[in-house]
């Protein structure tokens, strides 16, 4: 069992500096968890008070039952890997592996058999007796996750470890770290600043801002069911497009509606919103909730944007349009073969039914 | 333009060898009286004469093994012992934070501000109330004392550059600060350990003050007091002086020669980090 549970845990620089607040969370055996957030949210410090390489200031941190505050981290049987890799530079790779089983006082057959099956775990056997720096990036991640791999601990700690490779290196790393869990079968933390690899990689994400935990929950969880504009925001690539306005109701019926908007809730909506009558609110649409919309098929106009086309953006297999309607840009993502060039005045429907509401005042969503 | 290229070369070479020529010389005249008669100096001091007399250094390796001996032993204990605080030193001012380390770190910096030789009085008043005079351990006490203050400077700043990366990874393979000291810094730090050592070894090697005013008994004393002394008792015999002085800058040299590329690496590694 290697379930991890943070409780209260508060984190306390000098100089008043707080930079984890509060947080309680619960990790469940061989669950992989991550934190994800923008820089300075919080999240490496609280993958190191877990690992032990910070004090924790208020709280309490148990590994499997086992309350670790005072604990130092080699008697934690937690293995971490770094963002900067971290191998001694002096050392071969089979000694950088082989250095934390050498230190317990492993003996040699163990260590060299630990070793080697890492080593074909991760498909670096050739690169044994090279030293780091003969090694590329990739390589070099591999041979910190395989450090990691030997000790067999009951969590693996992850600080951002794709950060420092090229583009297509961490879609490959990604896939292969997310293989490892499985074949594995431990408990993974994993904290990462890429909101990508928090959505593939993660059992469940927990977003953070300013040392506050945001939401805990699935990765479609959060994807659909953002709790606040932060989280709304924060996940999902081209990021949601916020408007701000105010909720109607005319007939019967509520909109939402702006200077340049004025678009029917969807039912599932509008029981959300039926606190907020006549109050400021904001509306949030992911670019994928807008369909482009060829002007006169006789549309519902009542979910229709009007724009113009400001930024035309060929991904290859879809386009992104970027759209002005006087009241700011807004992101739509549409099918590749749309015809729309810089200068057209277009128009696009939203999907009302996967709209977000959030209050305006305090970011909370609606419902 | 080739001929004035190839005739500024020349004086540039001309110049390199007038330089180590005047840097040589006085290598030379040692080697060369050291071979000699007294016949032979007296005929021609400085130019090369034959035969060259061996017997000189057999007589010489009698009057100064004991001090080369004493030499070797006093340097070697005390670099090592130097290096065993200094390293663990650094570590801690480069690592660790607690109340009043900024204090004690500027207070051994001030150390740094100190001349040894004000110190003279005092210390030899120190070392006889604790009936250290005339032993190796007053000699070496003080060396390793003194010898901290740079290093640990020097060693503290390096350990700083290491990225603190590798000092958290260890320590979650289980190192502990002794562990990380002997397994990280020592291995990371050995071009600069080298060139630390070697400065120090040829500062001691050569120190004439301390061990004149420490050492009383001639079997106690140190190379730079004891070929003095021989000077002093065999001024005549000036091919088994210089022979003496020869035999005393082997060890030196041969070090040098051993570790040359660490010493000019350390200090390439210094003037980078610069």
């Amino acid at each position: 069992m290697a379930k991890v549970t943070l409780e209260n845990v508060w984190k306390l620089f000098p100089g008043g500096v707080v930079a984890v607040r509060d947080v309680n969370l619960e990790i469940e055996d061989r669950e992989f968890v991550v934190l994800v957030g923008p820089s300075g949210c919080g999240k490496s410090t609280t993958l190191r008070m877990i690992a032990g390489l910070e004090d924790i200031s208020r709280g309490t941190i148990h590994i499997d039952g086992r309350r670790v505050n005072d604990v130092p981290p080699k008697d934690r049987d937690i293995a971490m890997v770094f963002q900067n890799y971290a191998l001694y530079p002096h050392m071969t790779v089979y000694k950088n592996m082989a250095f934390g089983l050498k230190l317990r006082g492993f003996p040699r057959a163990e260590i060299d058999a630990r070793v080697r099956e890492a080593a074909e775990i991760l498909g670096i056997e050739e690169l044994l007796e090279r030293k780091p720096k003969a090694l590329s990036g990739g390589q070099r991640q591999r041979v910190a996750v395989g450090r990691a791999i030997v000790r067999k601990p009951k969590a693996f700690l992850f600080d951002e470890p794709l950060s420092n490779l090229d583009a297509k290196m961490r879609v490959q790393m990604r896939a292969e770290i997310s293989k490892l869990h499985h074949r594995l079968r431990s408990t993974m933390i994993y904290v990462t600043h890429d909101q990508v690899e928090a959505m593939t990689m993660g059992d469940r994400i927990v977003v953070m801002k300013d040392g506050l935990v945001q939401q805990v929950a699935p990765p479609l969880d959060i994807y659909h069911r953002p709790a606040n504009l932060f989280v709304a925001g924060f996940i999902g690539s081209p990021p949601m497009n916020f408007f701000e306005g105010r909720i109607e109701a005319r007939g019967g019926t509520l909109y939402y509606a702006d200077a340049h908007r004025n678009l029917r809730l969807d039912e599932s909506r509008a029981r959300a919103a039926a606190s907020h009558i006549g109050r400021e609110v904001v509306i949030g649409i992911r670019p994928e909730d807008l369909e482009f919309a060829p002007d006169g098929d006789g549309n519902d106009s009542t979910r229709r944007l009007r724009a113009a086309v400001e930024v035309v953006e060929l991904m290859g297999a879809e386009t992104y349009l970027h759209l002005n309607s006087g009241s700011g840009v807004f992101i739509a993502r549409v099918a590749s073969g749309a015809a729309a060039k810089v200068g057209d005045a277009i128009a696009v429907d939203v999907r009302m039914d996967r709209a977000h509401l959030f209050d305006k005042a305090t970011g909370a969503a609606l419902g | 333009m080739r001929n004035r290229t190839a005739l500024g070369e020349l004086g540039k070479h001309l110049f390199i060898l007038l330089i180590l020529s005047m840097a040589l010389f006085p290598l030379y005249v040692m080697i060369s009286i050291s071979g000699k008669s007294g016949a032979q100096f007296a005929g021609a001091p400085i130019a090369p004469t034959a035969p060259f007399h061996f017997g000189n250094y057999a007589r010489a390796w009698g009057m100064v093994s004991n001090y080369v001996f004493n030499t070797i032993f006093v340097c070697v204990t005390s670099v090592a012992l130097t290096f065993a605080l200094t390293l663990n030193a650094a570590f801690f001012f480069a690592r660790y934070r607690m109340p009043g380390h900024r204090f004690l770190w500027y207070f051994f910096l001030l150390l740094m501000l100190m001349p040894g030789i004000a110190n003279l009085v005092p210390l030899f008043m120190l070392l006889r109330n604790l009936s250290l005079l005339n032993t190796f351990w007053a000699l070496m006490l003080v060396y390793v004392t003194g010898g901290q203050v740079v290093q640990i400077y020097i060693l503290r700043n390096f350990i700083e550059d290491i990225p603190q990366d590798l000092f958290d990874a260890a320590e979650v393979d289980g190192a502990s600060a002794l562990q990380q000291v002997y397994h990280i810094v020592m291995p990371m730090s050995g071009s600069i350990l080298s060139t630390l050592g070697i400065l120090q070894f040829i500062g001691l090697w050569n120190d004439y003050i301390l061990p004149l005013i420490v050492m009383r008994d001639d079997h106690m004393l140190t190379m730079a007091v004891g070929l003095v002394r021989m000077d002093s008792e065999y001024v005549k015999d000036w091919g088994a002086l210089m022979a003496g002085y020869t035999l005393a800058s082997i060890p030196m040299v041969l070090i040098f020669f051993f570790t040359m590329r660490l010493f000019v690496k350390g200090l390439a590694a210094g003037a980078v980090k610069g």
